[in-house]
């Protein structure tokens, strides 16, 4: 089986926004660069179906500031090959415009039997991705998927749904998006993947080497326009208890709560 | 403006979310022209004129065996066929997970993008600027979808259902669409309904648990403290899914919503499908991570290990 797996390379949500500075790409260290969470989830389930039923893992990484990193992580976790697709024209805050180089990509790699995605890019809040690839390609998909197993037709794949969870099942050659669900918790490397990755050359395909010309993929071809980031000022004043024994900690805050007469208890 | 709603109906009702972008519309867009999209297998009368009295002026319904559950095949291709027909400005669905499944497929057969998640919208000439949280609420970003048809998704939670609404019965229209082999792939096989055997929603103190619970063992004092505080206990779905805890308990986009007096938030890291279901007046955070996004919407937040501070909590308390 072969199974491509699109990740992307996110600024960890654990940095918080400093200004306008924020993405001035320099005061990002190495460490802050983290494949988006939910892009980990699919590596997780790819390679679930590696083990049990053998398969070849691509990892493709398009967004990011070192892509090159998150992809080296990829096959330290257990993936076969990896691919990065860096243009300094790609503009991919347009998941319209990702989905087609997403598409490019899948052209050029030529045959697979399963696609997976996270179901989102955590820092721009981005989901539209998988759903977009998968009109594109015009193959079955499953959205937000908390499980898989494979049946002799494709997948059957229990996904999220409000007030419960829905199964259905699709053919091979299928896209599926996978949530942050027990069954997806990504694995720790390996001391063997760590190896491989070193080892590990990673091709690098341009917006010429998919067949794309730079204006059908930079920020003037973008639909979805992005007008302003600013940062959100919370005005919620917290009271924070960072410091102490646990008793201690404890304490200050029935202690606070009895002066801002909060009252415990129904 | 001509504006195309996809509505939304759960548990045999028109799903809330819906119904507060409906308000929203109303309230921001002059002159809206609303126009209902209503696909299923059997429609009932009361919900077109449920629709009509929160501001849809035309509902276009839609009915085959076909649609009795949502497939993202056979809804695409029907609301394609109602965009075709209607040709709106705006097409736009609560982003619920069917919502979330359902525009971005619309706005690629129209060759274009769309806004995601919005927490609010505001009309700009002929234009549609979309506000939408990031990085974990961190920033807000402003979009605009650019051409003659703008997609949209909402967050959950983000607009409150008009209270008191006074719209008229709509004009109803229908269309009929087929479907072929090529839009059955995607096979149903069922909805595991999650049991909701206890409400919460009355609930005035909840004690709620999240990953950082680890272990089903772990809601023992989740519950000790609920019951001493005289409450109810919750969860994340992350707890429900391994069933650390019965699923009626999920509170959030998925589970239950809740607006208790006092929500006391264990190992909870605070992602919006989470809040989306919480209003409560006062929060209490417990969370080894000062950087989680809960903190920012915490009242009181220690930052320690719930493992240790909920015991302690706890007798002194008693």
């Amino acid at each position: 089986m072969k199974i491509v797996v699109f990740i992307q390379q996110i600024v960890s949500t654990q940095v918080k926004l400093q200004g306008v500075d924020y993405f001035d790409a320099s005061r990002v260290s190495d460490d802050d660069l983290v494949i988006n969470p939910t892009g980990k989830n699919a590596i997780e389930g790819a390679l679930k179906l590696k083990d049990s039923q053998g398969a070849e893992v691509t990892a493709v990484c398009v967004r990011g500031i070192k892509p090159n990193k998150a992809l080296k992580e990829a096959i330290a976790m257990g993936c076969t090959n990896a691919i990065e697709i860096a243009d300094e024209a790609f503009y991919t805050d347009d998941p319209y415009l990702l989905s087609k180089i997403y598409a490019k990509a899948l052209d050029k790699i030529g045959d697979y039997d399963l696609i997976l995605l996270g179901v989102e890019e955590q820092s721009s809040s981005s989901y539209a991705a998988p759903a977009m690839l998968a009109e594109m390609l015009n193959i079955p998909s499953v959205l937000t998927a908390e499980e898989m197993e494979i049946i002799d037709s494709g997948f059957r794949i229990g996904h999220v749904l409000e007030g419960g969870k829905k199964i259905v099942e699709v053919p091979q050659k299928a896209l599926v998006s996978c949530s942050d669900s027990q069954y997806f918790i990504p694995r720790y490397t390996t001391m063997r993947g760590i190896l491989a990755a070193k080892k590990a050359v990673i091709p690098v395909w341009s917006a010429a080497d998919l067949g794309l010309e730079t204006s059908e993929v930079n920020a003037d071809a973008a639909s979805l326009k992005q007008i302003s980031l600013t940062n959100i000022v919370i005005e919620k004043e917290t009271f924070l208890i960072n410091e102490g024994e646990p008793e201690e900690m404890v304490d200050k805050l029935l202690a606070k709560l009895k002066e801002d007469e909060i009252k415990l208890g129904a | 403006m001509k504006t195309l709603v996809f509505i939304q109906i759960r548990d045999d009702k028109i799903e809330e979310n819906t119904l507060g972008i409906l308000n929203k519309i109303k309230t921001t867009i002059k002159g809206a022209e609303i126009i209902g999209a209503l696909l299923g297998k059997d429609l009932k009368d009361e919900w077109i004129q449920e629709l009509g009295l929160h501001g849809v002026q035309q509902v276009v319904t839609v009915t085959s065996p076909e649609l009795e559950v949502y497939l993202s095949a056979t809804y695409t291709k029907v609301m394609m066929e109602i965009i075709n027909q209607v040709n709106p400005r705006f097409v736009v669905a609560a982003g619920t997970v069917y919502g979330e499944d359902l525009i971005p497929r619309l706005a690629v057969r129209s060759n274009t993008s769309c806004a995601q998640r919005f927490v609010d919208f505001m009309v700009e000439g002929d234009n549609i600027h979309f506000h939408t949280p990031v990085r974990d609420d961190q920033a807000m970003k402003i979009t605009q979808v650019v051409g003659d048809i703008a997609f949209a998704t909402s967050r959950p939670g983000a607009f409150f259902v008009d209270e008191n609404p006074s719209g008229t019965n709509p004009e109803v229209t229908s269309v009929s669409v087929t479907f072929d082999d090529a839009d059955r792939l995607v096979k149903h096989i069922e909805i595991k309904k999650a049991e909701r055997t206890v409400n919460l929603k009355d609930a005035k103190v909840i004690v709620a648990a999240g990953r950082g619970v680890a272990g089903k063992e772990n809601f023992q004092i989740i519950r000790e403290l609920a019951d001493l505080l005289g409450g109810q206990i919750g969860a994340t779905r992350a707890c429900t899914d391994v069933h650390w805890v019965e699923e009626t308990y999920e509170i959030g986009q998925t589970g239950q919503s809740v607006s208790p007096d006092l929500y006391i938030a264990a190992g909870i890291s605070g992602a919006p499908q989470h809040m989306s279901g919480v209003k409560a007046k006062t929060l209490i955070v417990i969370n080894t991570d000062e950087g989680a996004p809960i903190i920012n919407y915490a009242d009181y937040a220690i930052i320690g290990d719930m493992h240790t501070i909920l015991p302690i909590l706890k007798e002194k308390l008693k």
